[in-house]
């Protein structure tokens, strides 16, 4: 194949607004650019100066698909920073909010943005003429997992009802029992979804990745856990900046977050699926191997299969909390402000969500550091389309830039986030 | 409540109210609230557009009000009945990654789950600014709107009525 550059302008069904340059020279594939171009949104600059209850009201802003994500990871560090443990109920309300994300944002994923490409679609709203029983089931989905959203969080975008030390509001046992139904129903609707996704056809692909998430002792990671990878690391959350750099590049106005030692990593459903198989429940590795879907999965094109394992966790894990539910006393435990520094990495969908904030006397914000998952994958997403455009280099320029925007959605980036992203450019010269 | 009285219209304003002239479908259907027929719903909806599939389930007739990006003159109102075609190119926004209210009409047609009736009144915005109010062009067509909208309704009250009766 002579000198070539192909290149995808906007690059469809990722949240945010990103692309892809690609340059083949002499029939190999040189420079690779994933470059988000959504303006950079100083988030931590806003931070500072504001006061450390107004956190979680400004970082849900951060994202509309995985605002808990933010609200989570923002309220484990600052409540680390004043050395505040909530009571368990609080605990669980806050592992069954992250539930609600996990469905809404996965289903959301898997069905009205990542399906359309293993069956040939140019988007859901095509897709569903044929397929409209498993578009319905994704709606079915996302309902409710923003009833979820709702009662816990108050409204499903942007919540409000999460505060240092605990919630505003807390539900009572029949607010939350009333969703019971409607999670079982969920449950059996993430099943079909996910034995509908293993029957698409997936291109042979394996990647070395550094798998990096959260390891708790006995969850499958949402709130809290040790920092642990494939590669043998194992660290608090309060170490992250010893171990992992964020560093800018020219092309793009996201930062590329790196392993110091050994530079790309991978965070998200397929790290969190290999490094906590054994912490899902035995009926859902039952349903993985139902599916075909092996204890560690390298295949990036595979992951739809492995999001798919955990919304049926996450319905199964939803109902779990709401039938061992005791209102705790009382809704949160007053915060008082001190000078300090705190450090919270909780797993948003897309992977690992890295807070950490320095807080003066009277609780303001001093620095705010935010890491999101999509910032950590751009290097492994860059990686992949590298491989993938090897090869595919012989494939129609059309059928070679489509398997390329798929490698990007395999990781579902959200763009937003990591500007705080597609089109694809591919030059052959 | 009797098949006579069940709600058989609903009326969606779509909009962030601290957007700016996003908040116009927000504001008419503050509007609307009284001075519509018992027997209409009105809802207001700023999060997930996908949701609207499921606000009009089993609703026959749905009117839904929105703001879009201005083309010609910032106030102009454009009605549109999408019940047998989708709102025209240049009316539809394409995003790259989200569901907005047109692309959830043409996906519920896809599923088909429209209703039998679906309308949109849709204004053209002049700034969507954090915190901004109305735009004074955007405001004045508030009541307009309403005016059109609460006309609507009793027309197709008054058609079903007389179906009822026939």
């Amino acid at each position: 194949m002579a000198n070539k550059t192909l290149r995808v302008d906007y690059i469809a069904r990722v949240e945010g607004e990103s692309s892809l340059e690609l340059h083949i020279h002499n029939g190999k594939v040189g420079t690779v650019r994933l470059s988000i171009f959504e303006p950079p949104r100083f988030f931590e600059a806003l931070l500072r100066g504001r006061g450390f209850d107004e956190v979680l009201d400004i970082v849900a802003r951060i994202c509309g698909i995985c605002p808990i994500a933010y609200q989570m990871s923002g309220v484990h560090a600052i409540e680390d920073a004043l050395g505040i443990q909530v009571e368990e109920p609080i605990r669980a309300l806050r592992r069954l909010l992250y539930c609600g994300e996990w469905i809404q944002s996965h289903a959301l994923h898997i069905v009205m943005l990542h399906a359309p490409d293993f069956l040939g679609y140019p988007d859901a709203i095509t897709m569903a003429r044929d397929h409209g029983e498993a578009v319905q089931r994704a709606l079915a989905l996302k309902k409710t997992g923003n009833d979820l959203l709702r009662l816990l969080g108050g409204r499903e975008i942007h919540p409000i009802n999460a505060r240092i030390g605990g919630f505003y509001r807390i539900p009572s046992r029949t607010e939350l029992a009333s969703l019971a139904e409607a999670l079982k129903h969920a449950r059996d609707e993430a099943v079909e979804t996910l034995r509908w996704t293993a029957g698409f056809p997936f291109p042979e692909f394996v990647r070395d990745y550094e798998f990096v998430a959260l390891r708790h002792p006995d969850e499958y990671p949402m709130n809290a856990g040790r920092i642990v990878s494939s590669a043998g690391l194992d660290i608090a959350a309060a170490d992250y900046e010893t171990e992992f750099i964020e560093r800018q590049v020219p092309y793009s106005t996201a930062l590329h977050s790196v392993l110091k030692a050994r530079g790309a990593y991978l965070v998200g459903p397929m790290a969190r699926y290999a490094l906590n198989r054994d912490r899902l429940p035995a009926e859902i590795r039952a349903l993985a191997d139902e599916v075909g879907l092996e204890p560690i999965c390298r295949n990036p094109f595979r992951s739809i299969l492995v999001r798919g394992v955990e919304v049926a966790y996450a319905c199964d894990e939803a109902l779990r909390l709401i039938a061992g539910y005791e209102p705790s006393s009382r809704p949160f435990v007053p915060p008082e402000p001190c000078a300090s520094i705190g450090y919270a990495c909780t797993e948003a969908p897309r992977g690992i969500l890295y807070h950490c904030y320095r807080i003066d006397a009277d609780g303001t914000i001093l620095d705010a550091s935010l890491v999101p998952p999509t910032a950590q994958n751009q290097d492994v997403i860059e990686e992949d389309l590298r491989e993938v455009a090897t090869a595919g280099l012989d494939l129609d320029e059309e059928v070679l830039k489509a398997q390329c925007e798929q490698s990007i959605r395999n990781h579902d980036p959200c763009i937003s986030c990591a500007a705080h992203f597609l089109k694809l450019q591919m030059h052959r010269t | 409540m009797t098949g006579a009285d069940r709600p058989s219209v609903l009326v969606v304003g779509v909009g962030n109210r601290d957007r700016g002239d996003d908040g116009f479908g927000p504001a008419v259907v503050r509007r609307l609230r009284g001075r519509a027929p018992s027997t209409v719903r009105i809802l207001e909806r700023s999060g997930d557009a996908l949701a609207l599939i499921e606000d009009w389930d089993g609703m026959p007739s749905v009117i839904v009000i929105d703001a879009m990006a201005p083309i010609s003159e910032p106030g102009r109102v454009h009605r549109f009945d999408l019940t047998d075609s989708p709102l025209p190119i240049g009316f539809a926004p394409s995003s790259s990654h989200a569901f907005g209210v047109a692309e959830t009409v043409e996906l519920a047609r896809s599923l088909g789950r429209l209703p039998q009736c679906l309308v949109a009144y849709l204004v053209e915005g002049e700034q969507f600014r954090i915190g901004a109010p109305l735009s004074s062009a955007i405001a004045e067509a508030v009541e307009d709107v309403a005016d059109r909208i609460v006309s609507e309704i009793l027309r197709k009250l008054k058609a079903k009525g007389k179906r009822l009766h026939a």
